[in-house]
């Protein structure tokens, strides 16, 4: 008498392709953030009216030591400029958007130099603010 | 006549998936909770040409601004004040060029202070502009 071989079906789970799709998707938005600057340590200025800040081309930032960022990594006052205009390119204006975070304690000798730059470059400066709360 | 029983339909979600389906609804809030987006104020900062803003220095409104003071074209003035004293210069000044205020800080004024008296000078209608200082070394033999 013949025994039939028992086949063995080595198939892919159909009920997890739409997780593992889902999942790929977040992880790949995370890493399309590639301006990460969670590292930088800051604490943002105050204003009474603030608003919602439009997608930037490139972020500078300044952080409680005073240390110049631009997107995230650190860089000399001396190239930021020309590293910034090489960022901004030829874009068109109302896309060429910088955010600016600064340190609220820092001194004007660090941020105004930065602030020049950014005008120089042909930037639209945005600082990023915090919105005024009443004391309670 | 013989009556067929119909088949009663099972619809119970499988429970292999309902951890799966937890897991992936806590990566998408924590990823929509660090997507926050950021707040801020637009400013814009004119390029000026150099020999234009030489001839014009002397027309424009100059703030001057220390940890402490506010000088307005060379008179102190509260930070209170400061916007109904830009407002009253600003009168009738229709050209965007005589709108332009000279915002010269001292070096040690910090950014939040900076942000607050630009902020009034823009809500009282003026045009920031950055006056820098200049640092020139010189070699003495």
């Amino acid at each position: 008498m013949k025994i039939a071989r028992l086949k063995l079906e080595a198939s892919v789970p159909a009920v997890a392709m739409g997780d593992i799709a889902f999942l790929l998707l977040i992880f790949l938005f995370i890493l399309a953030r590639t301006n990460d600057t969670s590292h930088i340590r800051w604490k943002p200025a105050t204003a009474p009216t603030v608003r919602s800040a439009s997608v930037a081309v490139a972020e500078v930032a300044i952080d409680a030591d005073h240390k110049l960022f631009l997107n995230g990594r650190s860089i000399g006052v001396a190239s930021f400029g020309t590293e910034l205009t090489r960022i901004l390119g030829d874009r068109p204006a109302g896309q060429r958007a910088v955010h600016l975070k600064v340190d609220l304690r820092t001194p004007a000798q660090y941020f105004e130099p930065a602030i020049e730059a950014i005008s120089s470059a042909g930037g639209e400066l945005v600082h990023i603010l915090e919105e005024d709360k009443p004391a309670q | 006549m013989m009556r067929l029983k119909r088949r009663a339909l099972l619809l119970e979600p499988p429970a292999s998936a309902t951890s799966d389906i937890a897991f992936n609804l806590i990566v998408f809030f924590l990823v929509c909770a660090s997507v926050q987006p950021d707040t801020g104020r637009e400013q814009l900062i004119p390029k000026v040409d150099e020999q234009k803003e030489k001839s014009r220095q002397s027309q424009n409104i100059e703030v001057s601004l220390t940890p402490k003071i506010i000088i307005v074209n060379g008179e102190p003035v509260p930070l209170e004040k400061l916007s109904s004293r830009l407002a009253s210069l600003l009168a009738g000044k229709n050209k965007p060029e005589d709108k332009v205020v000279l915002v010269k800080s001292d070096q040690a004024t910090s950014y939040q202070r900076w942000i607050q008296v630009t902020g009034l000078v823009e809500s009282a209608g003026g045009t920031i502009t950055l006056r820098l200082e200049e640092t020139k070394s010189t070699t003495v033999n």
